[in-house]
């Protein structure tokens, strides 16, 4: 493995921050070394310095596609903590569904962003409380979005494969059997979810109202590894992209006091929402 | 003792006798079964780390159905196949069925041995993995609570700071009854 020397901490640290808006403490240089000495050296660079030079000279940015599916992480579960899915179940998809249907004759439409969805659990665990819910009925039409600045984990949430480890944790019997079909020694998403998601990649730190408003926002877990003037650039663009009187849910340990005045905290039970003021 | 409890399934009663004598002897807990009905039951009734069961064996269970049986019953179970060697294609497909492994006829036992070492490793380190699991959910449960506390409780108190700023700002009111409905909204934030 290739030592990082402690001039080049400062340098691949805020590489990493401006591709990614990941901020790495500088004291944990194993981090550096576990996750980026393999690339170094596949690209023949004896050195962080070399490889982070070699990254930005490429055209094809290859490396730095590779730098970023190494630094993020994917840790995440199907119905990762139970409260924001029964928030969405019992309180705001009711909820939405009420608001929109009153006010537009032709079959309204619920766009609903996982803003970074990682490998997908988030997203296909929003169709199927979705599905659950609306249980065949389809007076709504719903988009539902996840996107995520890593390659490869876009690549596998569209793949919709995950083996027993991603799978056991968190999904109940009863919807592993009736949304997922067993591929090999993998779990696969039934077509009739997939069919309801799209993924695309999207780096958080650019500008993103092309994706237009959405009525429904999961920004979790996410914005915890950026620093504090990153995150507040953060939810004043997703406050942006959230309709009026859409929701947004960040993760169960993270808070927006001093982040982002737009947004005040509701409670439904054991949860927290967000609504614009 | 090892902590590690192994099922042996085989209908040749030599080689049965052989593994359980041998695991035995490396201070493995072992439990042997003769046939695939056998071995269901046993599945369905006590707990096994491993199981080590011969690929061809009479009747309706062979190994692969010893294998079904065991992952569905836990699918943390270690299935290991032992096979004679023209049955290997079937031993493969078999790890693609989620088998852990497979060995050759005759069984080297010093190959077993280090198989099962390989296995009880990675148990350990997918144990010390739930643990750490189970930790940081009870930490992120506390925390979650905690902060969910105070997130609502500084948005109330920013909500009665907004309404005595109004009520000290407002140009109507005399200043004693400024102070004094200032009061009341503190009092009652």
């Amino acid at each position: 493995m290739i030592k990082i020397a402690p001039a080049e901490l400062k340098l691949i640290s805020q590489y990493i921050q401006t591709i990614t808006g990941i901020y790495l403490d500088q004291s944990k240089s194993y981090l550096f070394e576990t996750r980026l000495s393999s690339i170094a050296e596949t690209h023949g660079c004896k050195s962080y310095q070399e490889l982070h030079t070699k990254a930005r000279q490429d055209p094809s940015k290859k490396i730095e596609k590779e730098i970023v599916d190494a630094i993020t992480t994917n840790e995440t579960l199907f119905f990762r903590d139970k409260g924001p899915f029964e928030l969405l179940q019992h309180k705001i998809l009711p909820e939405i569904i009420d608001a929109r249907s009153t006010k537009s004759p032709i079959k309204p439409r619920i766009k609903i962003w996982s803003a970074a969805s990682s490998t997908g659990q988030e997203l296909y665990s929003i169709a199927i409380v979705i599905k659950e819910l609306l249980n065949g009925t389809s007076n709504y039409s719903f988009s539902l979005s996840g996107t995520d600045i890593s390659d490869a984990a876009v690549a596998q949430a569209s793949y919709g494969k995950y083996n027993r480890f991603e799978i056991e944790r968190g999904l109940d019997r009863k919807y592993l059997q009736k949304y997922f079909t067993l591929f090999g020694d993998s779990w696969k998403i039934k077509d009739e979810i997939r069919a309801m998601v799209n993924f695309r990649k999207l780096n958080l730190m650019q500008p993103f109202t092309a994706l237009g408003k959405f009525d429904i926002i999961f920004c979790r877990n996410v914005a915890i590894y950026f620093t504090l003037a990153d995150r507040k650039k953060l939810f004043n663009k997703i406050a942006d992209s959230l309709s009026d009187d859409g929701y947004l849910i960040i993760g169960s340990t993270e808070s927006l006091t001093g982040v982002c005045p737009r947004f005040v905290p509701k409670r439904h039970l054991r949860s927290i929402f967000y609504q614009k003021k | 003792m090892k902590n590690l409890s192994i099922l042996v399934v085989d209908d040749d009663p030599v080689i049965r006798h052989l593994l359980e004598q041998r695991l035995k002897k490396e201070n493995y807990k072992v439990q042997v079964a003769e046939d695939g009905y056998v071995a269901e039951k046993m599945l369905r009734s006590n707990q096994y780390d491993i199981v080590l069961t011969d690929l061809m064996m009479p009747g309706d269970i062979g190994g692969i159905e010893v294998l079904d049986i065991a992952k569905e019953i836990n699918s943390h179970i270690e299935v290991v196949l032992i096979t004679a060697h023209s049955s290997v294609d079937t031993a493969v497909a078999a790890m693609k069925k989620g088998a852990n492994d497979y060995l050759e006829k005759p069984i080297n036992f010093d190959e077993l041995f280090l198989r099962i070492d390989k296995i009880a490793n990675i148990q350990t380190i997918f144990r010390s993995a739930q643990d750490l699991q189970m930790a940081m959910d009870t930490t992120e449960n506390v925390a979650s609570s905690t902060i969910q506390t105070l997130e609502m409780r500084v948005a109330n108190l920013q909500e009665s700071l907004d309404k005595v700023e109004t009520t000290l700002r407002d140009g109507q009111l005399p200043d004693d009854s400024k102070i004094h409905t200032a009061l009341e909204i503190i009092a009652e934030s």
